[in-house]
């Protein structure tokens, strides 16, 4: 039986919310910015018009910055060398460093300006698996987004793979 | 800088799709100011996007872009192509390399099945350097107008 990369204590906590949930009300410079500085000038996202006529309830906001819009404000002095904040719930492993492997979105309704997202991370999977470069652990991340109404809007799944 | 854009008279019929087709090529040109306006409008302050020689310290040959940035493109690219009254549906990425300041992107994809009763289009997609280095394979859903 070969050595686990991922503690009881880690383990346990499948199925924890590691974050939230957040409540924010989706900015239309904010998102206009973001679409901006992706460099998607959509109409949807900048003419209420051109949304309307596509078929929305008002203007939009890209589909993925729902995740950006609900990271909350921190002090610099919580920031690591690397730049990136001190982590507040981070599940421990037995591990030297964690990539980001991947995402998968789900978009069931539209996000529009004035929405009232809540976000609510959870620890939804840690696995162990092995890899040509040795074993390594597939850490998943999920986020469910939901609106003012209590329509789920979106989720995200984002894969850590740590070895 | 993007070659496509969203657009009614040149959005893709459901009737005319067929499994094989290629979508038209995107291409994207991350330069500093591109990697400093998606820090900025994210909120992300992770230095290997701003520092090179913190960059070139952890490793990297030059600035990363970042790989939520590589994700809005392949959403771009998925709803430009949808055109206004297509609907992305979900989209699933890997991460399997970053891209680097000063490195163009291209953006490529094909339709792997079409329902013509619900609309629903699924496709493959890459996000690959000019010189054909795979960074981000995926896959996405597309709904499509049925009428």
């Amino acid at each position: 039986m070969r050595e686990s990369l991922i503690p009881e204590e880690s383990l346990a906590r499948v199925g924890e919310v590691l974050s939230g949930p957040v409540t924010v009300v989706i900015d239309q410079r904010e998102a206009q910015r973001y679409a901006y500085a992706v460099g998607d000038e959509n109409p949807i996202y900048f003419d209420a018009e051109a949304a309307q006529a596509a078929g929305y309830r008002a203007l939009v906001a890209p589909p993925t910055y729902v995740t950006h819009a609900v990271v909350q404000p921190r002090t610099a002095s919580d920031l690591r060398t690397d730049g990136l904040y001190r982590a507040r719930t981070g599940v421990r492993l037995l591990v030297n460093r964690m990539m980001f492997g991947g995402e998968e979105w789900d978009f069931i309704e539209p996000v529009c300006i004035g929405d009232e997202i809540t976000a609510t991370t959870r620890l939804a999977a840690l696995d162990q698996k092995q890899g040509s470069k040795g074993p390594f652990v597939r850490q998943v991340r999920e986020t469910a987004f939901v609106n003012q109404f209590g329509t789920e809007v979106a989720r995200s799944r984002q894969i850590g793979i740590a070895r | 800088m993007s070659t496509i854009t969203s657009d009614v008279t040149t959005a893709p019929k459901l009737s005319d799709l067929s499994v094989g087709d290629e979508l038209p090529a995107m291409h994207k040109f991350p330069d500093e100011a591109q990697l400093f306006l998606y820090s900025a409008a994210s909120h992300n302050p992770h230095r290997i996007h701003y520092d090179r020689e913190y960059a070139r310290f952890e490793g990297h040959e030059d600035l990363l872009v970042h790989g939520p940035l590589q994700g809005a493109w392949l959403t771009q690219y998925l709803t430009d192509w949808a055109g206004p009254h297509g609907r992305l549906l979900g989209v699933t990425w890997q991460n399997r390399a970053s891209g680097l300041a000063g490195e163009e992107l291209v953006y490529s994809g094909t339709v792997t099945s079409v329902d013509s009763a619900t609309g629903v289009v699924e496709l493959e997609i890459a996000e690959r350097t000019s010189d054909g280095r795979l960074l981000m394979p995926a896959t996405a859903r597309v709904r499509l107008p049925t009428a």
